[in-house]
């Protein structure tokens, strides 16, 4: 069988993927997609919160994220194209973040926020009673199960006020918007291939040369990149790299809870986002009025990791759990007795800051490790794995001399490097969600 | 005036259903209120609100864990909670035998409340057979319903959306329909205050229920394959919206 010729294949076409697939294009790359699902963003791209904030425990997250929000605001213009199946969009609620101990009552946000000109208030709590509708702010960490006792039960007088970002916000339909970027991908010559599995990666000369199909199929190419999401550990061990790697990823099962707005709120227009580390949630409207609920992951919840191939798909305790820490913030919300939302996975890394990388082996790259906070970040992440991979692949050592990405949009420069495999665990991580 | 509400514990019906040994269910999903017992609580708590001197009590027949579908009543307005603990699911007339039995220990009722059919068997059967039991007359799918000095007038959808009136006297069996009421759903003050109201719990064996002379079982469970039937609306764009809304008010009937 005669082949396209390919110069990259990306393994997983979700919104990470695909960005890198498409900016690999534009620098006229000739690249493959391969999916083992039916379509563009189905796999835990489809499950996202697409929540576009600015707040991360170190200044190159903040940074990321701010350049990341431009590309959402600037989004049929990047992509240079139409959707027939329509343009996900970005939609401006402002964020409200908490302070608290656990985040060092903000002051390091604060500052990046300060070093990047980014406007924000801060918020006493009686100032932050005009964003809730009546809010109880008393504190109650440390957060407990819902079967303890003093579940519920105020530990403090008063929680110590937040921070109010105004520009944030949230993706209308992730997976569509994973859809809009393989069109722009297909555009400039990018192709896609869906219900197919990669079962192994292939080595020539030490270095990746393409990979194999589950129907035994081989597609050869000079660059593999690894950006599978929840499974990319499995895609790791098959090039044999993961040993290799001081920071590793694993599959960590989730669950959303989506619940009603207060009777008498349109949180669904009027509502915010907001991550209350003092209960250990964080909140987006969602259509139908509702308040959609994740969480914080809290020091007395146990993280799931699980088998991305085989693992519970049914709500458990967690997701009313989450929902009633959102219900002791705020007293009026009510909480149906028949649970709703999803369970999906995020892919976490040691430290919960992703992985940007090469690997040790030549041609083969990795964006994965992303926590279950990269969806915002993923337009620069494609432009700047593309960069990564054209000095790799021009000779450069990124190990020795980690590239220095320009963010076009707030005109800085990033350390890729601080993504490297082979950091030390990053300290400075919240180790949650909020990376 | 007691008010009885005769709630069940059921899986949810969103979860993945996994069918063990041919007969039942595994259970390791979540469970909860029966929804359409949700309309029956809602209503009760309504009538307590109005009634004075009266009182709310969910009464299960259940496993423990059904102490949670209890807690869940509780905290949509119920006052106290009995939960018969059995290790087995039971029949609808084995359940009534049992339901009876409690309630009789317990007081004197002025109206029994169940949910139409529970979401999990769908029997639509335990009302009646509570109403049997009792010697108490029964109506189902009960969408309004006025309590009066000795009577209650209660409006029952029947199929194809009609809809009857009838007067019933006291006390009576009511299987509470969807359109009763929108269930008021707990908030965490609720869910606190229902944490300190007492369950009684009652072990089934206790209650010395006789076999009745006729039962049912499970003899086999098998999971419903429904196939889709896709049809495709062709022509233009505004003849296509045109059939669609056409297909949702003739034959879906939702609009
Ligand atoms: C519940 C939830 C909420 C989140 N909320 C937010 C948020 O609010 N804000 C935010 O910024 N981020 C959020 N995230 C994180 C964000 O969504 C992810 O970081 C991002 O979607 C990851 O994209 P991806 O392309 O790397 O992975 P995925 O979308 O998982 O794509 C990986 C793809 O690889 C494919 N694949 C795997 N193995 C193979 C194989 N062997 N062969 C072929 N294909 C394969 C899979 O089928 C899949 O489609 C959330 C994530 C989850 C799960």
């Amino acid at each position: 069988m005669t082949q396209k010729k390919y110069d990259a294949i990306i393994i997983g076409a979700g919104i990470i993927g695909n960005s890198i697939a498409y900016e690999l294009a534009l620098k006229g790359y000739k690249t493959l997609s391969i999916d083992k699902l039916g379509g563009s963003g189905f796999g835990s791209t489809a499950g996202s919160c697409a929540i576009i904030r600015l707040y991360y425990s170190s200044p190159e997250g903040v940074a990321l994220a701010r350049e990341g929000y431009y590309y959402w605001l600037d989004w049929p213009k990047y992509l240079k194209t139409i959707d027939p199946a329509g343009m996900a969009y970005y939609k401006n609620t402002g964020a409200m973040v908490y302070k608290s101990e656990h985040n060092k009552n903000l002051a390091p946000v604060m500052e990046s926020l300060d070093a990047l000109g980014v406007g924000y208030l801060e918020l006493t709590p009686e100032e932050m009673k005009q964003y809730l509708p009546n809010p109880d702010l008393r504190s109650f960490h440390p957060q407990k199960r819902m079967d303890d006792p003093d579940f519920g039960k105020p530990t403090g007088k008063s929680i110590n006020g937040a921070v109010y970002v105004p520009e944030s916000g949230y993706v209308s339909d992730p997976k569509l918007s994973t859809h809009n970027v393989e069109i722009a991908a297909r555009n400039v010559g990018s192709d896609f291939m869906f219900n197919t599995q990669v079962v192994d990666i292939l080595k020539k000369e030490g270095r990746a040369a393409g990979v194999a199909l589950k129907d035994g199929t081989i597609i050869e190419a000079p660059v593999v990149v690894n950006v599978a999401g929840p499974h990319s550990y499995i895609i790791n061990r098959m090039a044999g790299v993961e040993d290799k790697m001081n920071i590793k990823t694993r599959a960590l099962r989730v669950e959303v809870a989506h619940v009603p707005s207060p009777a008498g709120v349109d949180w669904e227009n009027t509502g915010i986002i907001t991550s209350d580390s003092d209960t250990g949630v964080y909140t987006r409207p969602e259509v139908g009025n509702h308040v959609l609920i994740g969480s914080e992951e809290p020091a007395c919840d146990p993280l799931d990791y699980v088998d991305p191939d085989d693992y519970n798909k049914n709500f458990t305790d967690q997701l009313k759990t989450q929902a009633m820490r959102v219900a002791m913030r705020i007293p009026d919300l009510p909480i149906p007795n028949k649970d709703q939302g999803l369970v999906d996975l995020y892919d976490v890394s040691d430290d919960w800051y992703p992985i940007y990388d090469k690997s040790d082996l030549p041609g083969f790259y990795l964006a994965i490790g992303t926590s279950g906070n990269q969806y915002k970040n993923a337009p620069p992440v494609g432009s700047f794995m593309s960069e990564l991979i054209q000095y790799c692949e021009s000779g450069n050592d990124h190990d020795k001399t980690p590239l220095q990405y320009r963010m076009k949009y707030i005109n800085r420069t990033l350390n890729i490097g601080f993504f490297s495999r082979n950091r030390e665990i990053n300290q400075d991580s919240s180790f949650s969600v909020i990376g | 005036m007691q008010i009885y509400i005769c709630v069940k514990h059921v899986p949810d019906s969103a979860a993945h259903i996994t069918i063990l040994d041919k007969n039942r269910i595994d259970e390791s999903i979540s469970f909860l209120l029966n929804p359409y017992d949700e309309h029956a609580v809602t209503e009760a708590a309504k009538i307590k609100n109005n009634t004075p001197d009266s009182e709310v009590i969910a009464v299960c027949l259940g496993k423990n864990d059904a102490e949670k579908t209890i807690r869940s009543a509780l905290a949509m307005g119920a006052d106290r909670g009995i939960l018969i603990t059995c290790d087995k699911n039971y029949d609808s007339m084995v359940t009534a035998l049992a339901l009876k039995a409690a309630i009789e220990q317990d007081g004197t009722p002025g109206l029994i409340f169940t949910g139409k059919e529970s979401i999990d068997a769908e029997g639509m059967q335990t009302m009646f057979r509570i109403g049997a039991v009792f010697d108490f007359p029964v109506a189902t799918n009960v969408v309004k319903l006025d309590i009066e000095v000795d009577k209650a007038v209660v409006d029952c959808e029947l199929s194809g959306g009609i809809t009857n009136t009838y007067e019933m006297s006291l006390p009576c069996v009511l299987g509470a329909g969807k359109g009763l009421n929108t269930p008021r759903y707990p908030t965490f003050p609720d869910v606190v205050k229902s944490k300190k109201k007492p369950v009684q719990k009652i072990v089934f064996t206790d209650l010395n229920i006789k076999d009745s002379p006729a039962g049912m079982r499970i003899v086999e469970l098998e999971p419903l394959h429904q196939a889709r039937q896709p049809k495709e609306i062709k022509g233009d764009a505004g003849f296509v919206a045109k059939e669609i809304i056409r297909i949702l008010k003739q034959e879906a009937k939702v609009l």
